[in-house]
């Protein structure tokens, strides 16, 4: 899943006939003032600024103003920009006209199992939340399109009546569209208000997932997906990410702060049960990685000198479970040579190491990994006939 | 017995290189349960009317490449699945091609990152036909003893220890590829092994999910138990328990479920396969997951640490009620042959070398001349005529041999565009040809009339004064048992116009006070000859002749001085005409002497 900055996210929606408010995404309060110049909107409306980053409760941290006019807006987009929030630096800000409106209803498509569900509620906002039973839904199989009959009953059901009903009925239609066009997993806009002026459903805010895995369809995906934990990723995530796009097989890896368990597990199946195996041992997670699909040895040799270069960690657990093809002895050369490199620029002091592995040519591989006793290092070796997470409970023993 | 994959199994596999892997792992499952190979035919249009070698054993077994899903079950009406290892950008409608064929009735995708939209379809499309769509994502599928769909099961010695040559009691069911040969492995360790092994992949919406699979499982005897691992995310375990719980079931069931780290990570940090992630309300916790398979009656371990011994507990309890009998191994079991190079590793097999060489070796990570890293030699100051010394004579030379032979190359590198081999290299330079042919053309030239008298000059030179004859026996003898004297002689240079590169050699040698026993009797006969002929000066041949064997150079190696020197003015020679774009020659018929008979008629054939 990929998530969608909310400026890409309406220019999506507004590519399939949703009616979004005039919006422009800045990198700066000159830029703005220049776009006032030419947009007469801006000048004529009240303004919504909001800092344009994966950030939860932007409204608390101040990087949300209403009501303003275009010095208003310009001041707030001067105010917003580079500001930090956590290892996040702000540097977009959206502007977009404030929709006058009285009445707020929701509106969203999800993946489901079986293809998609729309969901329409004649409530919106933080009313819809404290009333999930008003939202009614409308199930599809996959390859199915709604009938317009469908999407009136789904409207009706909802309570909506006469002209909204029918404005309801096209708005949904027009999501289950984009949804189903542009291969996202979950659109939601909360709140749908009817615009005064002419009566049409505006999408104010809108949440977009898209399915990174369709990129390649999508030439015209030209925006960043953002991260989806609240912050932004970090140097050392996003060198391995790129590392990740360029190869065969794939390495990964995230930064937890204030842990003191570095994991350096291969698989996207077995990492997560080492990683089960810290927290019920006690553990603090360092970080979460992962290699898996018999990846390049420098590949798996950049990832470990990350994880070397974690701060604070007293084991690393470089787990893994039988492979099928995932050949052991050149992964583990990497994982070598990534141990010398952090050994040798002074990393890894105190540090234990846990392995476990097996695989096509693991006797060799396990062999090269307990001769780094001989140069030092405190490693710990350990082969198929040693259960697979045995290797967290021995590194975690007190 | 087993599920989807028995030995009736007959197999296309759509996609290149990985499917071509992934049939060479297939072929040594074969091997070890002693059937033929399962793969029928590949599909994979770049390649379609060739063949894939797939080693069977210690042979090779081709298997035909087609273009389309429905060639290949023309021509091989046995196949029923099919593997798909075809790029995400196009495994839909590779998938949707198999599941469209009548032949076909298990498809397994193997390819990663499909999109989401793409499985469902995919997945629907089999359902409505009533087959079964397996993955994408999917490691395989393997039925111990029977048949082995992809790469699951590993390598063959994992295949052995995990004793799938015959069969078990447990069903397995993965969404992790990887951990699918941990639980094979420790049901074949804490129990008696596998009936089948099912990667259903990790995506958020497998083709096929858990409860497809358990009522399979359900239906054949032979399994007696199913270990399920399943993942945070979505509601396959939650459905699967909900069937384990609706009624009496024959199996057991025992399942494992990760995720259990994220209670205790910052929000929406989210780790694993693509369906490895939370629901929008919390539902798909490897907590509620767990909670559900518990209240349906499995077995559920803590950890997966845990997993063993459950596994263990389960298979006594059939053990004692008589539903499973200890497993009988086979006394012997199939080996696979080595390659010669690990054969030869493990000191099991000694092979008569076919070349023998003295002189260099790049088996390392650069090559060694007579022992020495090139890299050494040039950091070490040392030249190219270090090197010849190295490779031609195995001796590492001084600085003043160097010398010498530097400007010997120096001196014969070029002779203008006239002769022999300089005119070849330029006629095939005009007629278009490429480099090294005209080089060759070029070097094919040098003979014992055009700079091939360097090795006979040194060679009897070299005879003479071994046997420390005078000029005059010298003579006498060369008149009687070889000819004119190689080395002695020019064409266009005589005393009187005397050969300026001889000079210069000369000079340079002789100023250097070595000893030089050959190049002194090689002037000494000069000084005889050139009286009886003008022209029968010590050439530029004997020169470099006399002085080669003076440094010790071995007679054989000597032509190779002027094939060396000579191919660096033939390099230039075709460059220079290529670069003028030059145009085919022809000879003008004044050039040609025609001396053949006139035209006359031709009498009829006899």
């Amino acid at each position: 899943m990929a998530k969608v900055l909310e400026g890409p996210g309406m220019g999506l929606m507004k590519k399939w006939g949703i009616h979004v408010p005039h919006y422009v995404v800045v990198t700066s309060a000159d830029e703005l003032s220049k776009l006032g110049q030419v947009n007469d909107w801006m000048k004529q409306t009240k303004l919504v600024a909001k800092a344009h980053e994966a950030l939860g409760s932007r409204f608390k941290l101040g990087l949300v103003k209403v009501g303003l006019d275009l010095n208003g807006a310009v001041a707030a987009t001067k105010e917003m920009i580079g500001r930090q929030v956590g290892s996040i630096t702000v540097s977009q800000v959206i502007i977009s006209e404030m929709v006058p409106h009285k009445e707020e209803y929701y509106c969203a498509v999800k993946s489901t199992r079986e293809g998609a569900e729309i969901l329409v509620a004649n409530c919106g906002g933080i009313e819809v939340e404290s009333n999930w039973e008003r939202v009614k839904r409308l199930c599809l199989d996959v390859g199915q399109t709604p009938s317009p009959e469908q999407l009136e009953k789904l409207a009706k059901d909802a309570g909506f009546t006469g002209s909204v009903a029918k404005r309801m009925t096209d708005f949904a239609g027009k999501m289950f569209t984009c949804f189903d066009s542009e291969d996202a997993q979950y659109l939601e806009v909360n709140p749908v208000v009817t615009r005064e002026s002419d009566g049409e459903l505006v999408a104010l805010d809108a949440v977009t997932l898209l399915d990174g895995d369709a990129k390649f369809r999508h030439p015209d995906w030209n925006f960043q997906f953002a991260a989806e934990f609240g912050r932004a990723y970090s140097k050392d995530e996003v060198e391995v990410m790129a590392v990740d796009s360029k190869i065969k097989g794939s390495v990964k890896f995230i930064e937890i702060p204030g842990g003191d368990t570095a994991m350096l597990p291969a698989g996207g199946g077995a990492s997560v049960y080492y990683s089960d195996a810290v927290v019920a041992r006690g553990g603090k997670l360092a970080n979460y990685a992962e290699y898996s699909g018999d990846p390049p040895d420098w590949a798996v040799e950049v990832l470990t000198e990350k994880v070397c270069s974690l701060p604070g960690i007293k084991n690393i657990i470089v787990g893994g479970a039988i492979a099928n093809f995932t050949d052991v002895k050149k992964t583990f050369g990497g994982i070598i040579n990534g141990f010398r490199k952090a050994k040798g620029g002074g990393k890894l002091k105190g540090v234990k190491i846990w392995v476990r592995r097996g695989g096509p040519r693991e006797k060799e591989g396990l062999d090269a990994m307990r001769l780094l006793k001989d140069e030092g290092f405190d490693i710990h070796v350990f082969d198929r006939n040693t259960p697979l997470t045995d290797i967290v409970d021995k590194a975690l023993q007190k | 017995m087993s599920i989807l994959a028995n030995k009736d199994t007959r197999v296309v596999i759509q996609g290149g290189a990985a499917g071509v892997n992934a049939a060479r792992r297939m072929a040594e499952f074969c091997y070890l349960v002693k059937r033929p190979l399962n793969v029928e035919a590949f599909v994979y249009p770049p390649d379609a009317g060739k063949t894939n070698e797939i080693p069977y054993g210690s042979g090779l077994i081709a298997i035909p490449i087609y273009k389309t899903i429905a060639e290949a079950t023309k021509n091989h009406p046995t196949i029923n699945t099919s593997l798909v290892y075809i790029g995400a950008d196009r495994a839909m409608k590779g998938g949707m091609e198999a599941l469209d064929d009548s032949h076909i009735k298990v498809v397994s995708m193997i390819t990663e990152g499909v999109p989401e939209k793409d499985a469902k379809l995919l997945g629907a499309h089999a359902r409505k036909l009533g087959k079964v769509f397996n993955g994408p994502s999917s490691i395989g599928i393997i039925s111990a003893g029977a048949c082995r769909l992809g790469v699951i099961g590993g390598a063959f010695d994992n295949l052995v220890l995990s004793k799938l040559y015959r069969e078990g009691s447990f069903g397995v069911i993965t969404k992790s590829g990887g951990l699918s040969n941990e639980i094979i492995w420790i049901c074949s360790q804490f129990a008696d092994g596998i009936t089948t092994a099912i990667g259903i992949g990790g995506d958020a919406y497998p083709g096929t999910d858990y409860v497809s699979y358990l009522e399979m499982f359900e239906n054949d005897q032979q399994t007696k138990a199913v270990v399920i691992v399943g993942e945070m995310g979505g509601d396959l375990e939650e459905r699967a328990a909900e069937w384990y719980g609706a009624k009496k079931r024959r199996v057991k069931l025992i399942g494992v479920v990760s995720g259990f780290c994220q209670e205790s990570l910052p929000k929406g940090m989210k780790f694993g396969h693509a369906g490895a992630k939370e629901g929008m309300k919390g539902e798909g916790s490897a907590r509620s997951k767990s909670d559900a398979l518990k209240k349906s009656g499995a077995i559920v371990p803590p950890t997966f640490g845990a997993l063993g011994p459950a596994i263990k507990d389960a298979y006594q309890e059939l053990l004692k009620s008589g539903q499973v009998k200890e497993p009988v191994e086979p006394a012997v079991l199939p080996r696979l042959p080595k390659s010669i190079e690990e054969a030869m590793k493990a000191d099991e097999v000694m092979v008569a070398p076919l070349i023998r060489t003295t002189i260099s070796d790049d088996r390392g990570d650069e090559p060694c001349y007579d022992g020495y890293p090139a890299s050494e030699l040039i950091n070490k100051g040392y030249e190219i005529p270090h090197v010849i010394g190295l490779l031609w004579d195995k001796r590492l030379i001084s600085k003043q041999e160097a010398e010498i032979i530097k400007r010997i190359m120096m001196l014969s590198a070029d002779h203008g565009p006239c002769v022999s081999g300089a005119y070849a290299t330029i006629l095939a330079a005009c007629a278009g040809i490429g480099l090294s042919q005209a080089v060759a053309a070029g070097l094919i030239m040098i003979g014992p009339r055009f700079g091939g008298a360097v090795t006979d000059a040194g060679r009897w030179f070299k005879y003479a004064v071994d046997n420390k004859m005078n000029v005059d026996e010298f003579l006498a003898y060369m008149k009687k048992n070889v000819g004119p004297v190689p080395g002695i002689g020019h064409r266009v240079k005589s005393l009187r116009n005397p050969d300026k590169r001889v000079k210069e050699l000369v000079g340079y040698v002789k100023s250097l006070n070595i000893k030089t026993p050959c190049l002194d009797f090689a002037l000494q006969v000069e000084q005889v000859t050139a009286v009886k002929k003008d022209n029968l000066i010590l050439n530029v041949d004997g020169t470099m002749a006399a002085v080669l064997v003076d440094l010790g150079f071995p007679v054989d190696s000597l032509n190779g001085f002027f094939i060396l020197s000579r191919t660096i003015g033939l390099i230039g020679h075709w460059v220079d005409q290529k670069r003028q774009d030059s145009r085919l020659i022809r000879l003008f018929d004044y050039l040609v002497n025609y001396a053949a008979p006139k035209r006359r008629e031709v009498p009829p054939l006899k």
